[in-house]
């Protein structure tokens, strides 16, 4: 099998635990991300496929070979580090070629490469500048270039556009994305950002609380959150309380009910946790209460960011968040009465 | 009117007063003043130490001069030959400590182990520890050694002397090197010894080469332990000097005092050009 297999893969420290139980298939030529909340793990899995920490249990394998105790230098994987690690007493052309020196790759050659990539990343320019006279972006594509000199089988990104503010952090998602079909290399990336790993990631993994919660699409992960906790993390949502009614219907806190998909496979009477997103909830003029999955509730705080209006309304015991455009806005200030439409699609049943 | 045009009564934060002014001043120059009272008596034109002397000339700069290029049948040692002792075993222990330092700055910063603690505490014990006790001691250590060293014991004690300042100033410049840069080498295919050699030493230098000047200074100047050490033919300058002073006390030895403190002084001045400002931890 191709690409890049984790078995059962689980550091301790101590008797703490980092991650445990990951069993992950990385296919070839795709970027992965590794999306959880800070103290998850991602960071400690990254370093164990780099080969920087060691593994507690399970196996690595990379187009079939173990490499789990493949000392990291001769794994060849390229890594842009969150602190990006260029060497300072080296030039942005010396940087480069450090990996190609240590290949023993001719001069001319080494040159070459140099001259190619800093192309590649617009820098051409800057090749016999010292890294510290280059901005934030310029040195972010640098190391970039630097950790695919080599022509690495796997690249690995911890968390490279945190330091950047954000607008050049949106250009730089964008520009690591259409480098890396490009170039059509593997790579992990591992970040906290789910916009980040939205616009950029073929794959993303969800890990939280020392284990992976979901794998799948962003999409996917985004309308099909596996649990609360990947449904909770990942865009906001209105998560509530509910009871199965049967017949396809779903009973509030405050008594009344919603049609929802059919949920087979949840007994009657069970409770259980459902999930709205924001975006998918309409909001109407009071007057017409009648219809289909629509309950009447009062406002309780509007958040006007001039994008989008965040309407909070309180309905048949539950807080919901309603996510409108100001052209759809009807108005609303808080004490109104309104009326809510939850489509029924849109209701996601979650573990209960 | 306005509050910004009254009177300034109070002192602003990061201004100094007068009185602060006149006290580093009086400080400063108690610090200066031997040096230059030396160098005042270096230039006396009189046989004998009367301060300040009665006329001024250059003829202990001239005896001095003499007993370099000639040296006195009285001498029991020449200059010349102290001198070369002092700066081989300065350049020795230079190269010694800082081989000692950089390894264990490294070990120190990125290593744990159990005892790292006191390892930190006795590194700096020989400069809390009493230099007389220190040298006693080592003579007694020297002298029960089965062999016979003379230059050698030298070097060895003014290694003990100057590692706290070389580890000092490596593992403040070990201290700022983050281990992603390491890291970030052993990635790009070096070896964890070779990721030392190329990334971290490097930017190791400027600790590095304070060090090693530092302990230069700190072996050229010592005096108290290499005075229970020194045999009769190898001496160092100091000792030379106080030997000198002793046995005839003549202005000559200020002129030779001027000469070394020229050198300190042309060390001390590298030290800063080569690290910067705020790099030197003595």
């Amino acid at each position: 099998m191709t690409g890049l297999i984790l078995e059962n893969v689980e550091k301790h420290y101590g008797t703490a635990c980092a991650v445990k139980d990951v069993n992950l298939h990385l296919p070839e030529g795709k970027l992965v991300c590794f999306l959880g909340p800070s103290g998850c793990g991602k960071t400690t899995l990254l370093r164990m496929i780099a080969g920087l920490e060691t593994l507690s249990g399970g196996e690595i394998r990379l187009d079939g070979e173990d490499i789990g105790q493949t000392p990291a230098h001769l794994r060849n994987f390229g890594m842009v580090f969150q602190s990006l690690a260029l060497f300072p007493h080296m030039t942005v052309g010396e940087n480069i070629a450090y990996p190609l020196k240590l290949r023993g790759v001719g001069k001319a050659e080494q040159q070459a490469r140099v001259v190619e990539l800093l192309q590649l990343i617009q820098l051409s320019e800057m090749i016999d500048r010292p890294v510290s006279k280059l901005s934030g972006g310029q040195r972010q594509r640098v190391a970039i270039a630097r950790a695919i000199a080599a022509r690495p089988k796997l690249l690995l990104l911890d968390e490279p556009l945190s330091a950047l503010d954000a607008k050049l952090r949106e250009s730089m998602q964008v520009e690591i994305r259409q480098l890396q079909q490009r170039l059509n290399i593997t790579t992990i990336m591992v970040t906290h950002d789910q916009r980040e790993a939205m616009t950029m990631a073929d794959i993303v993994v969800v890990l939280g609380e020392h284990r992976v919660q979901q794998v799948g699409t962003p999409i996917e992960i985004y309308r099909h959150p596996a649990n609360e906790f990947v449904a909770d993390f990942i865009g906001s949502g209105n998560i509530f309380p509910a009871t199965i009614l049967g017949g396809g219907r779903i009973g509030l806190p405050g008594g009344e009910s919603i049609e929802v998909p059919s949920s087979a496979g949840v007994k009657t009477g069970k409770q259980v946790r459902m999930l709205v997103r924001p975006e998918d909830l309409q909001l109407s003029a009071p007057e017409s209460t009648a219809g289909h999955n629509r309950l009447l509730g009062t406002v309780i705080f509007v958040r006007d960011i001039g994008s989008t209006i965040e309407t909070i309304v309180e309905c048949s015991g539950v807080s919901f968040t309603a996510l409108s455009t100001p052209c759809q806005g009807i108005g609303l200030g808080v004490g109104h009465r309104v009326s809510v439409t939850i489509p029924a699609e849109a209701c996601r049943v979650l573990a209960a | 009117m306005s509050l910004s045009s009254s009177k300034r009564l109070s002192i602003l934060p990061g201004e100094t007063g007068r009185f602060a002014g006149i006290l580093s001043g009086i400080i400063l120059l108690l610090a200066v003043l031997p040096i230059l009272t030396m160098i005042v008596m270096s230039f006396s034109g009189a046989s004998n130490l009367d301060f300040p002397p009665s006329s001024y000339s250059l003829q202990w700069y001239r005896a001095a001069w003499q007993t370099i290029v000639s040296p006195d049948a009285s001498d029991v040692l020449s200059l010349g030959k102290a001198m070369t002792t002092s700066l081989l075993v300065a350049c020795l222990t230079m190269v010694f400590a800082t081989l000692v330092a950089v390894p264990a700055a490294y070990a120190l910063v990125r290593c744990e182990f159990r005892g790292k603690a006191v390892a930190l505490q006795l590194m700096s014990l020989p400069l809390v520890f009493p230099m007389v006790v220190l040298g006693l001691a080592l003579l007694l250590v020297f002298d029960s050694l089965p062999f016979q060293m003379s230059f050698s014991r030298l070097v060895i004690a003014h290694v003990i002397l100057a590692l706290p300042f070389v580890v000092k100033n490596c593992t403040a410049a070990m201290l700022s090197i983050g281990s992603e840069v390491e890291e970030a080498a052993q990635m790009l295919g070096a070896s964890p010894q070779r990721a030392i050699l190329d990334v971290v030493v490097p930017l190791m230098k400027s600790g590095i080469l304070a060090g090693m000047l530092l302990a230069f200074i700190v072996s050229f100047n010592e005096f108290t332990v290499t005075y229970f050490l020194y045999t009769i033919d190898v001496m160092t300058v100091p000792i030379w000097m106080y030997s000198r002073t002793v046995s005839s006390l003549d202005p000559t030895v200020f002129s030779f005092a001027v000469l070394i403190v020229l050198i300190d002084f042309v060390l001390i001045w590298a030290l800063e050009k080569l690290v910067g400002e705020g790099g030197v931890s003595f």
